[in-house]
């Protein structure tokens, strides 16, 4: 039904808008490589003698290593947070009614949109009243406003996935429900459980507003690095990119990991991959 | 939990994660809808958060012309990403649909800018766009888009299309990835039928595929929407609002009245303003594609 002409114009169609999308990171990915030179270049330079000089230098010369560390800190610990107080939630959401259960469900929806700009302030004057600010466990909080929500979700649809009949069983066989949970569900739930770890490691080590408010000095993470490198006198754009790069990488092979599951949990659970 | 958890207990689940998000973001929420009845300023003296009504409402509501300005600005960009994104990423999703067999490996590398951190794609495409050595600029000039030596970032008429192109550079994959998985989820039967009683593509595609999509489309033009009404990271690197207020989004404004001016009253009243529509998007988001399943089902709008 499909001719070959139209599927050879697809497939163009198709390799012009790889290029578009692709070229940007390719190109900041060979400037992290390009001598001071080959970056100020009038014409852009495709090809060049790499240079691995700009990695140490912005990284430990310039002090940027801690900032690799606190991101990695950060993320991991929202993760396990979110997931700790959110799967018990969403087992409960999946498997029993209460009343008012879906106007709490959808008050978790409205956690995970809320607009940082609009929360910040107050969460910066609670955090100094407590006196946590410029302190990564600041960071850590902030985030979880959105992960814990994303768990919720996303684990109340793989929890719900799972036959009934198995809980069923499992009590037959002397669990009691929390033994059915922990034992015999949890289990079963794990792949979506790490693809929903890895999504909230992704959405901290992304997130730039809560952490550039929240701490300013040592416990700064490696988005919040971002802005002082550009400067209105001459920006060194192959630390930059460098930077761009570790703060990107990592991200990007991680989704491969995830991608089965990237649509439900970039879809609240609304549509599955 | 063990023994104790049945049908009544369970629910004590939800504490631990209730209280948390009761701690740091319910409770700041409301502190910012009382911040906003006062006059707290840090920059000023004697402003020490005494209780002045409504005044700072009234201020934004009869006074504030940057804040409408800036509102309307927020809501073109809105609009114009949500209709170029959707458009783009749907015909890239039904391209993908209909003619490449292997489409998952060509869809892991459309993914890359979606999942870039935001300030670094703000980054990324400041290096592209500057104005007489960004590898962008140069070959725009090279086809004569812009004139030579513009520099796209401090020029107040092509600044804004500017950061639209970024987002749309940045998320028409997300809409592409959802449609996709959307048109996969699809039942083969109703195609069949109309192809059957004759129907042409064209037909097809209107009478068919978009009636049947469309719960996916209202939820990705939403969940596209309330995104862009958020945008800050962007445009915080690239112009940190400028050149002059051209490129002063709400969350931009914001920033800039609690962090800049220090004014935290009336800042606190701009903030719930862009709460509240971001509420709103939400719980039209919530209805549109969960509700209409009925109340009590878990979510499930796709097919597995």
């Amino acid at each position: 039904m499909i001719s070959r002409g139209w599927r050879m114009a697809a497939v163009a169609t198709l390799v012009v808008v790889l290029v578009v999308f692709l070229t940007p990171y390719i190109w900041i990915f060979l400037t992290s490589f390009k001598t001071r030179l080959d970056a100020l270049a009038d014409v852009p330079v495709w090809a060049f003698t790499p240079t691995f000089e700009h990695y140490p230098k912005i990284f430990i010369d310039k002090g940027y290593l801690p900032l690799v560390w606190n991101s990695l800190f950060v993320a991991i610990s929202s993760t396990l947070l979110s997931l700790t107080v959110g799967t018990p939630a969403a087992y409960v959401f999946a498997r029993y009614d209460f009343p008012g259960k879906e106007d709490l469900f959808f008050f978790f929806l409205t956690t995970r949109m809320a607009p940082p700009i609009s929360i910040v302030v107050p969460m910066f004057l609670l955090f100094s009243v407590l006196g946590l600010t410029d302190k990564p466990i600041a960071v850590i909080l902030a985030h979880t406003t959105f992960n814990v929500s994303l768990v919720v979700w996303m684990m109340r649809g793989f929890f719900a996935d799972i036959p009934r009949e198995i809980d069923e069983a499992a009590m037959m066989d002397g669990h009691t429900r929390g033994g059915t949970f922990l034992k015999v569900l949890l289990p079963l739930a794990a792949p979506g459980m790490a693809a929903t770890a890895v999504l909230c490691f992704i959405l901290s080590w992304n997130e730039f507003l809560y952490a550039f408010i929240l701490v300013a000095f040592e416990g700064r993470t490696l988005t919040v690095g971002i802005p002082g490198l550009v400067t209105p006198h001459g920006t060194l754009w192959g630390q930059v990119a460098a930077v761009a790069v570790v703060a990107t990488l990592p991200i990007l092979l991680f989704t491969f990991l995830v991608q089965k599951h990237l649509v439900r949990g970039m879809t609240f659970g609304a549509v599955k991959g | 939990m063990g023994a104790v958890l049945d049908r009544g207990t369970a629910p004590l689940l939800l504490v631990p994660s209730v209280i948390l998000l009761l701690v740091i973001l319910v409770g700041p929420f409301f502190y910012m809808v009382w911040t906003g009845f006062t006059d707290l300023h840090y920059a000023l003296p004697g402003r020490d958060g005494s209780f002045v009504g409504f005044d700072n409402f009234r201020r934004l509501m009869q006074e504030d012309q940057i804040f409408w300005k800036s509102f309307l600005l927020t809501m073109k960009f809105v609009f114009w990403v949500v209709t170029i994104e959707f458009i783009l990423g749907f015909a890239l999703a039904m391209l993908l649909f209909h003619y490449i067999r292997q489409h998952r490996f060509i869809l892991t590398l459309l993914l890359v800018p979606m999942m870039l951190a935001p300030v670094a794609v703000g980054l990324i495409w400041k290096l592209l766009l500057q104005g007489d050595l960004g590898m962008v600029t140069y070959y725009m000039r090279l086809i004569g888009i812009i004139d030579l030596r513009t520099a796209v970032m401090s020029n107040a008429s092509l600044v804004m299309p500017a950061i639209m192109m970024i987002d749309v550079w940045q998320w028409t994959p997300f809409v592409t990835l959802v449609m996709l998985a959307g048109l996969l989820s699809l039942p083969k039967e109703p195609f069949e039928a109309a192809v059957m009683d004759g129907a042409g593509p064209v037909q097809v595609f209107r009478d068919v595929t978009l009636p049947l999509l469309r719960p996916i489309i209202a939820l990705v033009m939403l969940l596209r929407g309330i995104d862009a009404f958020k945008e800050f990271d962007k445009v915080f690197i690239l112009t940190g609002g400028g050149p002059g207020i051209a490129t002063e989004m709400l969350s931009i404004y914001t920033f800039r009245i609690n962090f800049k001016n220090w004014d935290l009253g009336y800042g606190a009243v701009s903030a719930f303003m862009v709460y509240l529509v971001v509420l709103i998007m939400c719980s039209i988001f919530y209805k549109a594609v969960y509700w209409n399943e009925g109340r009590a089902k878990p979510p499930k709008a796709g097919k597995s």
